[in-house]
């Protein structure tokens, strides 16, 4: 800690100390001054700050940071805080919420005005100080943003208080600081067209000195050229109002799920309040991920969608599941332990969905899913009944069939909310397979283009889906029931 | 396999071992996916429902504004209406049956618009006595119309090369169009409409 102090007494005997009187006399915060020549990291942080001013009262506004630097701000009840001991009430808000974290990143967002203010300052100091030699040294460093300062002043002490370190990742904490003067291009003032004009010339002459309510003079003074070295930041008589939470950024799930039933939809449907189905595959496997991380809320995404009659089957359909701002970091125990909670669920004894290969994946789990869904085969096995008996050329009719082209009108059953639109669409193979016991079923397995609609390839569609296997065969075809049983993809296979 | 081995031994055995392993799981996983996929044949009907029958709910607009023109309209359970010739119509008892369709009737040519996109731009909206087409005998030419008011989302053109379409499947490949009513409308029209059994009980069809 005394070396800490020691080094703090160091980096302030170095700064050249009558531009150091000269800022403290235009109120302007110890912070800010250190920021302004340069300084960095934890000396920001040192509690004894404010006192090694002490003889120039810190207790107005910072004219430059108003106030942000000085850990003094309004809250939502509108009080006036001045809290040195910020960082403490950051970290018990943080404690509070019952996130596991193993590090955390600091978000900070401040006033554009403040930007406006280093600039004027920037010219004033380049004004009046610019033939120093510290100067010149100084200017390959800059005036430090008062957002790094912020976050020098804040991270050593939360990186103690919350015993992790700092670095980017997906629990953040972010604060946010808001003053009704949000920048100084406000056009709130009387003067608008004024000010107008001003701006129109360039954002290099930033108008210094008051914009809202008072007469700007006609020596507004513009950077550079002028002679003048007056220090035109008005007085700040007003905090900024902070806000500040903490929130996880969104965990991803991949995997492929199969559904064994035949009235369970992919998505929550809902119909005038009433369910369609008895569940969902997203209800299920995202409540469940949902339950075990201790999140807000879920989206459930799939590469492609089965009807609700459909039967998901094979090595099953590409899914991710984003969970929102969830509390716990799922280890891979837990990750597999999710996995059978999802497979031993059961309604009504029969088991609906099952999920496989569940894992947590990074934003390259997205592109690998989204990556070729369009041109992805998929394979169904239909169950088809014929209006006359199965004849042994019918199955080397089918078969022979390569890379069919299949005109599609939209389906009436889909027509009231989809374009009306003739698509082309190719099977790529078909084999019937006959079914011991009936001359007039048959289980037609066929790999098709993805987004071909099957069930119209079956029976036509009133003849818009051409052609179909009712025309192929030369009789009318119906459809009892299909599955999916493949869906070409490489994502999430393991 | 003996625990105690050369290194290459083992290593080579676990792998074809593992490979087996591994082929004789898909095996499994084929066969399981067969088993679900075939069906009871104790269970499937003799003849199944049509696709018509299991989607849509079938209604009948008898002698519609003159008698015998007995029209069909299938309600899906989307709100849209499919509409077209019932067997009992008039123009099936001419010899010969029908000959030629017509879209080109009232004000403009009904297989000549274009509707386009989710909200079905450009249909045209029709009542429910407008003319969708005129369908010709040997001898004779009939009006078919909408029975339902709404917007006309599209007519059968392949009716114009092959009319006997509608001499052999008139229910199916036969359609002569597909319109979308309002809900209000759609309820409105319902109460002149009858069932499959009154149908069949009215005209004495089988």
């Amino acid at each position: 800690m005394e070396k800490k102090e020691d080094e703090l007494q160091e980096v302030l005997r170095a700064l050249p100390s009558d531009a150091v009187k000269d800022l403290l006399s235009h109120q302007v915060c110890a912070r800010c001054i250190l920021r302004v020549f340069g300084v960095q990291g934890r000396a920001y942080a040192s509690p004894s700050l404010s006192s090694l001013f002490a003889q120039h009262s810190q207790t107005q506004l910072c004219r430059l940071c108003l106030g942000i630097l000085q850990f003094t701000y309004s809250d939502d009840t509108k009080t006036l805080l001045q809290n040195d001991n910020l960082p403490l009430l950051i970290a018990q808000t943080v404690q509070r919420q019952a996130y596991h974290f193993h590090s955390f990143s600091l978000e900070v967002s401040i006033p554009p005005i403040v930007l406006d203010n280093d600039n004027s300052l920037r010219s004033y100091m380049k004004t009046k100080y610019g033939s120093q030699p510290w100067f010149q040294q100084n200017l390959h460093i800059g005036c430090i943003s008062a957002k790094d300062a912020l976050k020098f002043s804040l991270v050593y002490p939360l990186e103690d208080l919350l015993e992790c370190k700092s670095s980017m990742g997906p629990f953040r904490i972010r604060l946010t600081f808001c003053h009704a003067k949000a920048s100084k291009g406000d056009e709130k003032c009387s003067d608008g067209a004024e000010s107008c004009k001003r701006r129109k010339i360039g954002m290099s002459k930033i108008v210094a000195g008051p914009v809202f309510g008072e007469r700007p003079t006609s020596s507004s003074v513009e950077n550079d050229s002028s002679d003048c070295c007056e220090f035109l930041l008005e007085k700040a008589n007003e905090p900024c109002h902070l806000t500040y939470f903490c929130y996880r950024t969104p965990f991803y799930f991949g995997g492929r799920y199969l559904k064994y039933s035949r009235n369970v939809s992919q998505t929550r449907w809902i119909i005038d309040d009433e369910r369609m189905g008895e569940a969902s595959v997203e209800e299920i496997i995202g409540g469940n991920i949902l339950q075990a991380c201790q999140g807000d809320s879920f989206k459930f995404h799939a590469a492609g969608r089965e009807d609700i009659d459909v039967r998901m089957l094979g090595p099953g359909r590409p899914f991710i599941v984003e969970v929102q701002n969830a509390r716990h970091i799922p280890s891979e125990l837990s990750v597999k332990d999710m996995e059978k909670t999802i497979n031993s669920m059961e309604f009504s004894l029969n088991k609906l969905v099952k999920v496989k290969n569940l894992k947590l994946v990074g934003s390259d789990g997205w592109n690998l899913m989204r990556e070729g869904e369009a041109e992805k085969q998929k394979q169904y096995a239909a169950l088809v009944w014929i209006s006359r008996p199965i004849k042994d050329e019918d199955f080397q009719c089918v078969s022979s069939l390569k890379d069919l082209k299949v005109l599609q009108r939209t389906p009436i059953r889909v027509l009231h909310r989809r374009s009306p639109l003739e698509r082309e669409k190719i099977i790529h193979w078909m084999t019937m397979e006959t079914i011991a016991g009936s001359s007039q079923y048959f289980l037609l397995h066929l790999c098709t283009q993805a987004g071909t609609y099957i069930k119209e390839f079956v029976h036509g569609d009133l003849g818009r889906t051409h052609p179909s296997i009712g025309s192929i065969l030369g009789c009318r075809a119906e459809i009892l029931q299909l599955d999916v049983t493949d869906i070409k993809m490489e994502c999430f296979l393991t | 396999m003996t625990t105690i081995n050369k290194d290459e031994i083992v290593d080579e055995a676990n792998c074809s071992e593992t490979k087996l392993h591994e082929e004789k799981k898909e095996d499994e996983e084929d066969e399981d996916l067969r088993k679900l996929l075939v069906p009871d044949v104790q269970n499937l009907p003799l003849t199944p429902p049509s696709a018509v029958e299991s989607n849509f709910a079938t209604y009948f607009a008898p002698d519609f504004m003159k008698p015998g023109h007995d029209q069909y309209v299938y309600r899906h359970a989307n709100g849209l209406c499919v509409i077209g010739l019932a067997p009992s119509h008039v123009a099936f008892k001419d010899e010969g049956g029908i000959t030629a369709v017509d879209f080109n009737v009232g004000k403009s040519d009904r297989s000549g618009m274009k509707v386009t996109g989710k909200r079905k731009k450009n249909a045209q909206h029709f009542e429910s006595n407008t003319a969708l087409c005129k369908i010709s005998t040997k001898n004779d030419t009939y009006i078919v119309r909408c029975c339902v008011k709404g917007s006309l989302l599209e007519v059968n053109q392949q009716l114009i090369k092959q009319p006997e379409l509608l001499n052999v499947s008139a229910d199916r490949e036969g359609y002569i169009a597909i319109i979308m009513p309002k809900p209000v409308d759609w309820l409105k029209v319902k109460a002149s409409l009858v069932s499959l059994q009154e149908y069949k009980k009215l005209k004495e069809v089988s």
